[in-house]
């Protein structure tokens, strides 16, 4: 006898990719489906441009300009480029929002549906890996060139594991990852981050792995500064309408975002 | 045979005596307002009975531990499907039991020809305040009890049979159970009322006389006898979690300090 109302986990195989499937949603179909739109429209699409990572002393820190452009149009001055995806992860976004958010949504669920289904956090691999899935699903708008997404992912690893502390890793496009050493940065102002950066680490006085939360700060701002002074697409700090770039430090005690008034003070101070 | 009307509901009905013998020894479950959320607690052997469905849905069961375990992950499902598609604010523990778990549930038990889930379940959803908090009872045939409309209190219970919830639900009130109190003081009524229930079913099961039955427990001798194998298990959905999460499992120690001078 058919049961009539199956429940769903006899379905699927306890990924949440294949629970979506299951309900009848398909990330690269739909992925797919906007980028011919986008061909057919001649429409540019909506790009966010830099963001960094960097290992300080207690962790992790994450910062982003506020810029979304479409070709040489500004788009946006407010543009969120982090996105939290658990207590201690976040996902710092270069490329096309609509396909970023979706990936990020994807695997913030993911991640609490493996840890709610498996009674275990998922491990720094498994979710480095999970990302690099997402990437892969977005092949096909990759190679169009109009669904690009190169993302950075930063984390805490638990001290548990033999291996914790602060971690950073990019991609590239069509989904392989890295582990940068020391920082990572993406998006159209990275190249002048990482040279700074690369300067700094070596050369500036101390390794960025001993620099102190405030001293992280102040010298991403400072980069992002640099950034936007070659790169058009990137936004410095704009004191006439008072937008701020995010900032958020990753330590042993979860993501905490910088708040304004401290990115003013410094601001004021420092850059 | 079983197309005749009358052996279906003969049918039926031992189908339901078979599962609530199955169900009588289960440990009882009390779930109960604090001062922060809500306290879900139990004491088990070994496998976990308590657990998170979604940021702000707890869930506690008794019966079969593949049951439990199934119902369990098609909560979760249903609960990430629906958080996925619209937002974290709209998965709803109403809409869970009511579209997803307990039709699945009637649909098994009333197939005569296939297994029943053998389970009993207490899911709970934090409010945004206490007026807002939602416990839901969720029986074997997929029926349930509601705390928003018929039993308009701020806690409930699970046991394995009928008056062993009732002896339980009684201790509460007497003890004046709707007064939400700290967290210390909640885990030791908790583990008083778990022990009223565990003995109530222990009695009945031995089938003792009425009178017997009846007979003032001393929750604390209980406890202490339950304890030398089992160990008490206890979660909260706590309002002041910064977290999108609420669900915290609460750690050994925490509830030992607790009830240390019980």
């Amino acid at each position: 006898m058919d049961h009539p109302t199956p429940l769903p986990q006899f379905l699927h195989d306890g990924d949440f990719l294949s629970v979506l499937k299951v309900h009848g949603y398909e990330i690269a179909p739909r992925l797919a489906a906007a980028a011919a739109r986008f061909e057919t429209d001649g429409t540019i699409a909506t790009q966010g441009t830099t963001v960094l990572a960097v290992k300080f002393r207690d962790g992790v820190l994450v910062a982003g300009d506020r810029r979304a452009t479409a070709g040489n149009l500004v788009m946006y001055e407010r543009a969120e480029k982090l996105i939290n995806i658990d207590t201690h992860s976040v996902l710092a976004i270069a490329g096309v929002p609509a396909v970023a958010f979706e990936i990020a949504r994807v695997l913030e669920h993911s991640f609490k549906y493996y840890q709610r289904s498996q009674l275990q956090e998922m491990s720094t691999a498994g979710k480095v890996r999970s990302l690099s899935k997402l990437l892969k699903e977005n092949l096909p708008l990759t190679l169009q060139g109009v669904g690009m997404v190169v993302p950075i992912f930063a984390t805490y690893e638990q001290p548990n594991g033999n291996d914790s502390g602060g971690k950073v890793y990019f991609y590239d496009a069509l989904g392989a990852q890295f582990e940068g050493v020391d920082y990572a940065a993406s998006g159209s102002g990275s190249l002048a981050v990482r040279s700074v950066l690369h300067y700094l680490n070596n050369w500036g006085g101390k390794p960025l792995a001993k620099y102190s939360e405030d001293e992280t700060i102040v010298a991403a701002l400072r980069l992002l500064d640099t950034a936007a002074d070659s790169d058009t697409a990137t936004s410095g700090y704009n004191p006439k309408s008072n937008i701020f770039p995010i900032v958020r430090v990753i330590t042993k005690d979860g993501v905490h975002e910088i708040e304004e008034s401290a990115l003013a003070k410094a601001y004021r101070a420092e850059v | 045979m079983i197309e005749e009307p009358y052996r279906w509901v003969e049918a039926i009905a031992n189908r339901r005596e078979y599962i609530e013998d199955q169900l009588r020894r289960g440990s009882p479950v009390v779930l109960l307002d604090y001062a922060d959320g809500l306290l879900l607690l139990t004491v088990s052997r070994e496998t976990r009975k308590i657990f998170e469905i979604y940021d702000r849905v707890g869930f506690a069961a008794l019966g079969h531990p593949a049951d439990i375990e199934r119902m369990r992950l098609a909560a979760i499902d249903l609960a990430h499907i629906e958080g996925f598609n619209r937002a974290v604010n709209d998965v709803s523990l109403r809409r869970l039991v009511n579209y997803g778990l307990s039709p699945a549930l009637k649909v098994a038990f009333e197939q005569v020809f296939s297994a029943p889930y053998i389970v009993k379940m207490l899911l709970a959803e934090l409010g945004d305040d206490f007026d807002h908090d939602l416990i839901i009872k969720l029986d074997y045939d997929g029926s349930m009890s509601r705390s928003e409309i018929e039993t308009r209190e701020p806690f409930d219970v699970l046991a394995g049979s009928a008056e062993a919830e009732k002896q339980m639900l009684d201790y509460l009130v007497d003890n004046k159970g709707h007064a939400r109190r700290s967290l210390d003081d909640a885990l030791k009524l908790a583990v008083q009322t778990w022990a009223v229930g565990m003995e109530m079913a222990e009695r009945s099961s031995q089938g003792e006389p009425k009178e017997a039955q009846a007979e003032e427990i001393d929750t604390v001798k209980v406890l202490k006898e339950h304890l030398k194998v089992r160990h008490v298990e206890a979660a909260v959905l706590d309002r002041n979690r910064s977290t999108s999460s609420r669900f915290h499992l609460l750690e050994e120690k925490e509830i030992r300090a607790a009830l240390k001078d019980l």
